[in-house]
């Protein structure tokens, strides 16, 4: 390891609401893998958007090569060498491999695009990774782990002295992972300081050299990797106190009916033969990191998206659910993570909404009876005790916590005996947070049946009867309440795949 | 999270869909201020006569505006239904009641088309749309052998000229009477039947209506179905007062129609549409058609004027979405 080439010291950062960084610290040194790593929400993100302009923080002080710099967007970090590999590529699809290494910088001959220079200036940079792509290959024939390296060719050919991985894993292949990581040791061999965010445990021991650990926006420390174990890590992540009083023992009875059971459902990738049972009244609790395949098992389920393979029961009887309309058919309501996209028609009232998955009920002939329509919506106002003036506001309207008791009254008129939320409170303020925990254990003790999906370490224990916990794609196990802990959640979230 | 205090009769009808109908009055005064003989039942009974087949149009294309859809071919259809039907009339000497249903059906099965592989193949509306509008003006000019159709007059020997009493009957406006009663049965479907709820909803957020699990597709498709049934009857009372349909023409009046429905507040993006908007939307197209002509200018004036008209209300409907958001 070099000299210190990167200092982030006390870096503050809030949004509305939330303070996302609080005086955190980093360092890197040249000719080091550093780790970066926590749970969801824990501000990594947010930490090396800071760092290369995209938010601008409140306080602290960033000293690059000696100097301290505030860089104002990407591009000011490029030029000075700071460059992040985004988890998302940004790449243009149907341009040559060398026109999306050069976008935005093209060679110029006269006025036209000196397309065989850059072609030549690619092969270099390709050459000096040991990377074999053709740069006149068309970027979308690649598979996602060339795709990768062609980013990382991009980065380097900005004269990069610090590179950011954003989980450059998530997509790849063993075999690619191991070229990869060839690629970053031959990084860290000239000298160049890198940040590694992953999930994944196992590649933080093999590849990194340092790991700092952050919790909730603040800086928890820095161990050096050789030297530290993977429980270490999981305790830094996951060592907060709870405020909130976890959930001791389940709520449902020993002999309570099963009411859904899903057997070797299989959709895509982010779903492979995941298998569970839900009984009447209880709350089942989906754990597991981003991209664990959570929400897509429940859209899989709900016939939100095609699936492969797998079987339904519902109350012991085999259905088929191709469709939303079948799983609603069937009892199942589905509350998106995403309201405004999935959940409601923004523009539309709170009456008009209520009663979307129900409309048959509302028209005793042709017509819909809007007086029993309007009827329902405010009795559900009511009970939900949704803050709105009147029943005929526009969604659009009201609050975060509001219209997501606007999504939950759509599906308690239906009736629907299966509710899954996914991620039920985000973007909720606290007040409204446990207002909504007050509703869903209202239900279930009236005999409804949750699966609740959710990212946050304290609704989950919070909340769950029993915990299901996802890691890429696949069910890495089931705890109940009685012995889940943070450290047994996070250690199967993040379990080694081989 | 005020709520806004209005005047409840101005809530009710909405208060650009006022503005607009002042709008109308205005025009019907200047018209009869600088053209003298403007104002008097002849030139109303002409712009009733534009009102109705355009009204039928814009109707139509309402219910697929408010899905977010669009759909240009309306116009041609209009004229395919008209040749197919008055040719089949005037050659093969079938009843006026048969023509009459076949033009409905002919306009019925375009808008199954349009709406089928919109909604079910995922084609682009406009790119859906503008194959159709040309199939239709092919089609029409295929089956008439590229001549223009004359449907019977009033007092055509054959007593096939009936028909045109659902137009005039006498001096009585009849067509107005029919045209009532279409607009109260459209307005009712869209506001308070589930069709209406479903494509307004799905018009405004498509996903979200198909996972409260809404079949989102027949609804999206029934839009279409009831636009090209439109074109349909508006074709009947196209002839029943213009009589002679040319092969190959009608695009004019997609843009009319499209016109009177964002006129009316019908959003381009979908998710709000208004049926009394669109009627007075026609009205001011209609009247602004008979004006143009009585002051001697062309039919390409009124194009000018009435792609204007769109941009202006368009960039009106987006600027207000804008300042909402």
């Amino acid at each position: 390891m070099g000299d210190v080439i990167l200092t982030m010291k006390d870096i503050s950062k809030s949004f509305p609401g939330v303070k996302a960084l609080d005086r955190v610290n980093f360092e890197l040194r040249r000719g080091e893998v550093h780790a970066l790593m926590g749970e969801n929400g824990a501000g990594k993100s947010t930490l090396m958007k800071v760092l290369t302009g995209i938010y601008t923080k409140d306080t602290g002080i960033i000293s690059y090569e000696g100097r301290e710099i505030t860089f104002h967007n990407t591009h000011e970090a490029q030029e000075a060498g700071v460059v992040i590999v985004h988890q998302e590529l940004n790449m243009v699809g149907d341009l040559t491999v060398a026109q999306n290494i050069f976008i935005g910088r093209e060679f110029k001959k006269g006025f036209m695009i000196d397309d065989r220079k850059m072609v030549q200036e690619s092969k270099k940079l390709f050459d000096e990774l040991h990377i074999d792509i053709d740069p006149k290959a068309k970027m979308s024939d690649l598979t996602v782990g060339k795709q990768q390296m062609c980013e990382i060719a991009k980065a380097i050919s900005h004269k990069a002295k610090v590179i950011i991985f954003d989980e450059p894993s998530a997509a790849l292949t063993e075999k690619e992972i191991e070229d990869l990581f060839a690629i970053i040791r031959d990084l860290r061999a000239q000298n160049l300081g890198i940040i590694y965010i992953s999930h994944r445990m196992d590649e933080i021991k093999v590849i990194t050299d340092r790991v700092t650990v952050m919790r909730d926006g603040t800086y928890v420390g820095t161990l050096i990797t050789s030297e530290c174990t993977k429980e270490d890590i999981i305790n830094m992540m996951v060592g907060r106190v709870i405020y909130e009083d976890p959930k001791t023992h389940s709520m449902v009875p020993k002999d309570a009916p099963v009411v859904l059971k899903v057997e070797h459902l299989n959709a895509g990738k982010m779903v492979q033969d995941v298998s569970f049972e839900l009984r009447k009244g209880e709350i089942l609790g989906f754990s597991g990191l981003m991209g664990a395949g959570r929400t897509e098992t429940a859209r899989a389920l709900f016939g939100a998206d095609p699936k492969q393979s797998g079987d339904i029961y519902i109350n012991g009887e085999k259905v088929t659910i191709n469709s939303p309309e079948d799983a609603v058919k069937h009892g199942i309501g589905y509350l998106s993570e995403d309201r405004k996209r999935f959940g409601i028609v923004v523009q539309k009232t709170i009456t008009e909404n209520s009663t979307l998955a129900t409309m048959e009920k509302y028209m005793p002939g042709l017509f819909i009876n809007k007086g029993a329509e309007k009827a329902v919506a405010e009795q559900y106002i009511k009970e939900l005790d949704t803050k709105t003036p009147g029943a005929d506001q526009l969604v659009v309207n009201l609050s975060g916590g509001n219209q997501q008791k606007v999504v939950i009254a759509k599906w308690l008129v239906r009736n629907c005996d299966i509710l899954i939320f996914d991620e039920p409170t985000r973007g909720i303020d606290v007040g409204a947070k446990n207002e909504i925990y007050k509703l869903m254990n209202h239900l279930a003790s009236e005999g409804k049946s949750i699966i609740m999906i959710s990212s946050e370490m304290t609704e989950i224990l919070r909340m769950s009867d029993r915990i299901v916990v996802m890691c890429e794609g696949k069910k890495t196990g089931e705890i109940p309440i009685e012995e889940a802990t943070q450290e047994a959640i996070m250690d199967k979230a993040t379990r080694d795949i081989k | 999270m005020e709520k806004i205090k209005q005047n409840p009769i101005v809530k009710k009808l909405g208060f650009n869909r006022i503005i607009l109908f002042c709008i109308l009055l205005i025009m019907y005064g200047v018209f009869s201020a600088v053209i003298q003989g403007f104002a008097g039942a002849a030139r109303i009974m002409s712009i009733l006569n534009y009102a109705y087949f355009l009204g039928f149009l814009a109707l139509g294309v309402t219910f697929v505006i408010a899905t977010g859809g669009i759909d240009f071919s309306i116009g041609p259809v209009m004229f395919c239904c008209a040749l197919m039907s008055g040719y089949t009339l005037n050659t093969f000497g079938a009843p006026v009641i048969v023509a009459l249903l076949m033009s409905i059906a002919i306009g019925l099965c375009f808008g199954c088309f349009n709406g089928y592989l919109v909604a079910y193949v995922g084609i682009p509306p406009f790119i859906v749309s503008m194959a159709t509008m040309n199939i239709a003006k092919g089609l029409g000019s295929v089956f008439t052998k590229t001549q223009s159709v004359s449907w019977p007059q009033a007092n055509d020997p054959s007593g096939n000229g009936w028909f045109r009493n659902l137009v005039k009957f006498n001096d009585f406006p009849t067509g107005l009477i029919i045209f009532i009663v279409a607009v109260i049965i459209l307005y009712v479907v869209m506001n308070n039947t589930k069709a209406g709820r479903y494509i307004l909803c799905l018009g405004s957020n498509k996903e979200a209506v198909r996972l409260s699990g809404v079949n989102v597709r027949k609804w999206q498709m029934l839009a279409y179905v009831i636009c090209g049934m439109m074109a349909g009857i508006a074709a009947i009372f196209f002839v029943g007062a213009y009589t002679t349909v040319q092969p190959g023409l009608g695009d004019t009046y997609n843009n009319e129609a499209i016109a009177s429905c964002v006129m009316g507040g019908t959003s381009m993006a979908g998710g709000l549409a208004s049926i009394g908007g669109t009627v007075i939307g026609v009205l001011v197209i209609s009247l602004l058609q008979e004006g143009i002509m009585a002051l001697r200018m062309t039919k390409e004036v009124q194009m000018i004027i009435t792609g204007l008209i769109v941009i202006v209300f368009v960039y009106a409907d987006v600027s207000a979405r804008r300042r909402k958001n």
